[in-house]
């Protein structure tokens, strides 16, 4: 069964034609990799899949519901748990508080509840030594690992990533990948928007090449970085790799 | 003017100097403190930005409440509190009720701090970072959840300078509620001076008394304000004392 969907959507700002008619789709359990050049629109494609932004045309069917119809769009971002580039961890709490937050507010879990599921996350992430911690003490990596764990607080059916490495000094890379290695493993449906095409190729079900706000060509790692079919694909990944 | 002659004041009529002290510290400190909490409800309300997803009439509501916070914002900053003061005791008084002056102090510097801090508190939520808001969006939270528990404590803390300003200003611009004759400081030394035909002592020892507690105000805000850059929090969120962890850990 897919669980998201992507049909035709369209989105622009103020004139700027950003998303032109986008497909795709993701299977559960599937990890998918959204590759392409900077300003072809992958972060907006991801806010859309998210409802932080709304789309002008085209459907995105998530879980068999359209999302433009959901009500309770707070219980639905729950459900659709995303990671941000410059991590965007709490500043005014510690790590665990960012863990339980949202868990208590949103999924009225108890304090107690909340706590454990909280450490449990942390435990998988390695970071539960720094529950007490303060984001402002932390290096990126640390941070992003948190981030991942707060994610998961609460019971995603789908992990959104953008660019998580992006933002970390190179030596910290291969810490946060291993996690989202691990979540691969146990089977945990991605959609992870990278240019570490090493670990796209390791790590992916699907690869999703996107330029100028469409979908060039898409398909297994193998066949993508191996066979690209697309002219345009294969510049990309000549410039990337 | 001579020194003696100032401690000789001071000591004479201490016991009005420090009803003086009395009333313009309760008035500064209610006064900053009412005014600091409307300063969040009205600052929070002009910071909240309209969801892509949400009704337009809401939206239109939304900027209705923008304007009259603005006209609040602009009269209460554009006129002097010593008019604001007069205007306000004297029109309840003659319309509504016989009210104590005491209240009606209270009640002006309130709303005049109030229209400071709304800006104060917009300006602290604008400079937190707008990530902040996403991370709690696309975790589920409410617009308002956002606001009290993520938004809204990163506020107050990079406004804390500013908002303990104010008590400063306070205490000394307190001083033109003796326009409506509460026994604040000023007015305390307005009747000694006029007793004593002591002018420039008495308001010398007006001024040094102002100056010992604007500075002691100063001491101890600065000391806050370094607490809360230590401990890198500004409001307290749960337990989460190694105790409690610890359980949690065992728990696994
Ligand atoms: N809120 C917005 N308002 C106006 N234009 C926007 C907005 N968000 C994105 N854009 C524009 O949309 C285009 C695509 O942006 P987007 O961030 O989706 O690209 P991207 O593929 O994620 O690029 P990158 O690899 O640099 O992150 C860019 O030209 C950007 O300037
Ligand atoms: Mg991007």
């Amino acid at each position: 069964m897919a669980i998201i969907e992507v049909k035709g959507v369209r989105k622009g700002f103020d004139g700027l034609h950003v998303l032109k008619g986008i497909d795709f789709s993701i299977e559960k359990g599937e990890v998918v990799c959204l590759i392409g050049p900077s300003g072809s629109g992958k972060s907006t494609m991801l806010r859309c899949i998210n409802l932080l932004e709304d789309i002008d045309a085209g459907k995105i069917v998530v879980l068999g519901q359209d999302i433009s119809e959901i009500r309770d769009i707070n219980a639905y971002r729950s459900k659709v748990g995303m990671v941000f580039q410059q991590f965007n961890l709490f500043n005014n709490m510690n790590v665990l508080d960012n863990c339980t937050l949202a868990q208590k507010r949103v999924l009225k879990r108890s304090e107690e509840d909340a706590k454990k599921i909280a450490m449990e996350h942390l435990l998988k992430v390695g970071m539960v030594d720094f529950a007490n911690a303060y984001p402002s003490t932390l290096s990126g990596g640390q941070k992003q690992r948190v981030a991942i764990a707060r994610a998961l607080c609460m019971d995603p059916e789908i992990l959104l990533f953008d660019e998580p490495t992006s933002a970390l000094d190179p030596e910290m890379v291969g810490e946060v990948l291993n996690v989202i290695r691990q979540l691969a493993d146990e089977d945990m449906t991605m959609l992870i928007v990278t240019h570490e095409m090493a670990f796209a190729r390791d790590v992916a079900d699907k690869v999703v090449f996107m330029d100028g706000g469409i979908v060039l060509e898409e398909g297994r790692p193998d066949d993508i970085f191996n066979h690209p079919k697309n002219e345009r694909t294969r510049q990309f990944l000549a410039r990337i790799i | 003017m001579s020194l003696s002659k100032c401690f000789e004041i001071l000591g004479k009529y201490y016991p009005s100097f420090l009803l003086g002290v009395r009333t313009t510290l309760i008035v500064a400190f209610i006064g900053t403190f009412i005014g600091f909490l409307i300063g969040l409800f009205v600052g929070g309300i002009r910071a909240i930005r309209p969801d892509k997803t949400a009704r337009s009439s809401s939206v239109i509501f939304k900027k209705i409440v923008d304007i009259f916070i603005k006209i609040y914002v602009e009269v209460f900053r554009g006129t002097p509190m010593m008019v604001q003061a007069v205007f306000i005791y004297y029109l309840v008084y003659t319309n509504i009720v016989r009210w104590d002056k005491m209240f009606a102090a209270i009640f002006v510097i309130s709303i005049n701090t109030g229209a400071y801090m709304a800006e104060i508190i917009r300006s602290g939520i604008q400079a937190v970072d707008p990530g902040q808001n996403e991370a709690a969006r696309s975790l589920g939270m409410s617009s308002m959840q956002t606001m009290m528990d993520v938004i809204l404590p990163q506020a107050i803390k990079n406004a804390f300078p500013a908002i303990g300003n104010e008590l400063i200003v306070n205490i000394k611009d307190s001083s033109v509620l003796m326009i409506i004759s509460i026994t604040e400081l000023m007015f305390q030394s307005n009747s000694i001076a006029g007793t004593t035909y002591r002018f420039t002592e008495t308001y010398f020892v007006t001024a040094m008394i102002y100056l010992c507690l604007t500075s002691l105000s100063s001491v101890v805000l600065n000391a806050i304000e370094k607490r809360l850059n230590n401990t890198k929090t500004s409001l307290p969120q749960s337990d989460t004392s190694f105790k409690s962890i610890s359980i949690a850990k065992e728990d696994l």
